[in-house]
């Protein structure tokens, strides 16, 4: 049970936005996509996700996902963008309910597991106590959270996220990041391991919380490992062009950008 | 609120909408007019099953099937471009279907077969939608589609008045001028049976996106990812609403602002669910259409008034008070 991306590669018009990509993933592991701005991270989640046309194939478990039909392949990949609009000012539990669309019949009511889905995703978010609320009343945070709740109700194995903290106050990233942890390891009840890939910023959060690490440059990935490996002094100065702080605490690792690197 | 009682409300307003909507169209059948105003029942007994065969039947049917047409397509084009003022009418799917019908009138094609008025009539309308999009865009901030909707309904409107200019006769420019008013008198039950062939598809095809635009409440990318192809959505709202509506003004000219009014009022006790507010809508745009129409006839006498001139009259200060809040997000 892989992910498997083969020679993905995108184009926008003449400008290559992925070069050529392979990469494998396992359920089980959270995998942190960064890398500096334009760099293609989510040119090439949304190819993972098949939202965007591409060269090269994307296949789960063996099978292109090109060849699954639309409701099958959204049960299997789920994804959230970055800050996506919400056209309707729906209760906080219906929209969360959206997420379950793929399993659900035309016009038939929410099964059991459709109701155990949207719970668990509310209660592993942390917006339970919002679910009568409106979502046009929201915060920018807990609005975020929703919609990660949204994408979490799929269940699908895969679960694809661009820049799913970048809008959290610190408590929250720390609770999303574990969260989606959480998440790949099944720690639900009878829940599997799952696969997150999640384009990130934070090189802190990314370095202690996730099971491997995927450096974009440029279209291409230049560094693939554990954070340890992939999230080095001398990578973060190629790539990022920072000074960074590398240290221990408390035995985890502690990455922080220091200072920019002149040219 | 628990989770089926939230998914349970839209239903019961459905059915109480329909006993009201059953209502109004006993009303319809019983209330009729002569030069000296409103009349109730139907005469003498040997006039009374020809009246209502022939005059108050057809004239019931069709304000519950049109008028449950533009609900469902007003919700449903509401849904697609996910803004509250988009309307069959304003969008221009009426006006372009008007004058697909009196293209085919003008030219006297109507004589080769009766089933190319509303033919003529769905072109127009799909022309209409396909050139909306075509400016608008899918991605059409309000603003654009509101504009876009504006300047269709401009050309449409020119050519229809063209049309109306070139009457060979003032009995063709009376028929022609009929299809821009719009209205449901003296329509027989030849003009349900040339509808409904037409309008049916159109309505089974808007029902076929309902979640499909549940989906598109989180953005195209969301409804993508969740299995629901945009594209495929936008064929079957433009495609069926080409149908139904193309359908309805064929055989009672353009009738306005009803799907404009009608999704803005059920939102308040339906929700903002868009699938969970097409059923309620088609239901609450038969019940005013009948309800505008039986007022109609409850006028003191003089000349009938036309259901178009009223729905505009009505609705264009409604649209107005909406413009003028901006692009309506409350609850």
């Amino acid at each position: 049970m892989t992910l498997a991306a083969i020679d993905v590669e995108v184009r926008y018009e003449a400008r290559v936005a992925v070069r050529a990509t392979t990469v494998t993933l396992e359920p089980g592991a959270l995998v942190a996509l960064i890398g500096p701005n334009g760099a293609g991270k989510s040119t090439l989640l949304r190819a993972l996700a098949g939202l965007v046309s591409h060269l090269g194939t994307v296949s789960w478990h063996g099978t292109a996902l090109t060849g699954l039909d639309a409701r099958a392949r959204a049960r299997t990949v789920a994804y959230l963008p970055q800050d996506p609009p919400v056209h309707w000012p729906l209760p906080v539990r219906e929209l969360v309910a959206l997420g379950r669309l793929p399993h659900r019949a035309y016009a038939a009511g929410e099964s059991a597991s459709d109701v155990g889905a949207v719970a668990a995703a509310m209660r592993l978010t942390d917006t339970v106590e919002l679910a009568e609320r409106n979502v046009s009343r929201l915060s920018v945070g807990e609005r975020a959270r929703v919609l990660l709740a949204r994408a979490l109700a799929v269940e699908a194995p895969v679960l694809l996220v661009d820049e799913p903290i970048a809008m959290l106050d610190p408590y929250h990233q720390l609770d999303v990041m574990s969260t989606l942890r959480d998440y790949t390891k099944g720690n639900r009840d009878g829940a599997k391991c799952r696969l997150v890939v999640a384009v990130l910023h934070d090189l802190g959060l990314a370095a202690r919380f996730c099971d491997r690490v995927l450096l974009m440059n440029g279209g291409a990935i230049v560094g693939d490992g554990a954070p340890d490996a992939a999230l080095g002094a001398a990578a973060i100065r190629a790539h990022y062009r920072v000074e960074p702080l590398i240290a221990r605490y408390d035995g985890e690792p502690l990455v922080v950008p220091w200072r920019p690197l002149k040219p | 609120m628990s989770p089926t009682a939230s998914a349970g409300r839209p239903w019961a307003v459905a059915a109480g909408l329909a006993l009201l909507t059953i209502a109004a169209a006993a009303a319809s059948l019983v209330v009729g007019r002569d030069g000296s105003g409103p009349t109730f029942g139907f005469g003498g007994p040997e006039l009374a099953d020809m009246i209502l065969r022939e005059i108050r039947a057809p004239r019931t049917l069709l304000a519950v099937l049109v008028g449950g047409t533009l609900g469902l397509c007003g919700a449903a084009l509401q849904g697609l471009l996910r803004n509250p003022l988009a309307e069959p009418g304003l969008l221009g799917a009426s006006s372009g279907a008007a004058l697909g019908a009196v293209i085919v009138f003008y030219f006297g094609l109507g004589g080769a077969s009766p089933l190319l008025l509303p033919l003529g009539a769905v072109g127009g309308s799909l022309l209409a939608l396909a050139a909306l999009y075509a400016l608008a865009g899918r991605r059409g901030d309000f603003l654009t589609i509101v504009l876009a909707g504006i300047a269709i309904n401009a050309l449409a409107a020119a050519l229809t008045s063209l049309a109306l200019n070139f009457a060979p006769s003032p009995y063709a420019a009376l028929e022609i001028l009929f299809w821009m008013l719009g209205s449901l008198a003296d329509r027989s039950l030849a003009h349900v049976y040339l509808a409904v062939p037409v309008m049916l598809p159109g309505w089974l095809l808007v029902a076929a996106a309902a979640r499909g635009l549940d989906a598109l409440t989180l953005g195209e990318d969301t409804a993508a990812s969740l299995g629901f192809d945009p594209t495929r959505t936008q064929l079957l709202v433009i495609g069926g609403t080409a149908l139904a509506v193309g359908g309805a003004v064929a055989v009672t000219g353009v009738v306005g602002f009803v799907g404009l009014v009608v999704p803005h009022l059920l939102r308040g006790v339906a929700g903002h669910h868009p699938s969970r507010l097409l059923a309620p809508c088609f239901l609450g745009g038969a019940l005013l259409t009948t309800l505008a129409d039986v007022a109609i006839r409850l006028m003191p006498p003089g000349p009938e008034l036309k259901l178009g001139v009223v729905t505009a009259l009505l609705g264009a200060p409604f649209f107005l008070h909406l413009v003028m809040r901006g692009p309506v997000r409350a609850a």
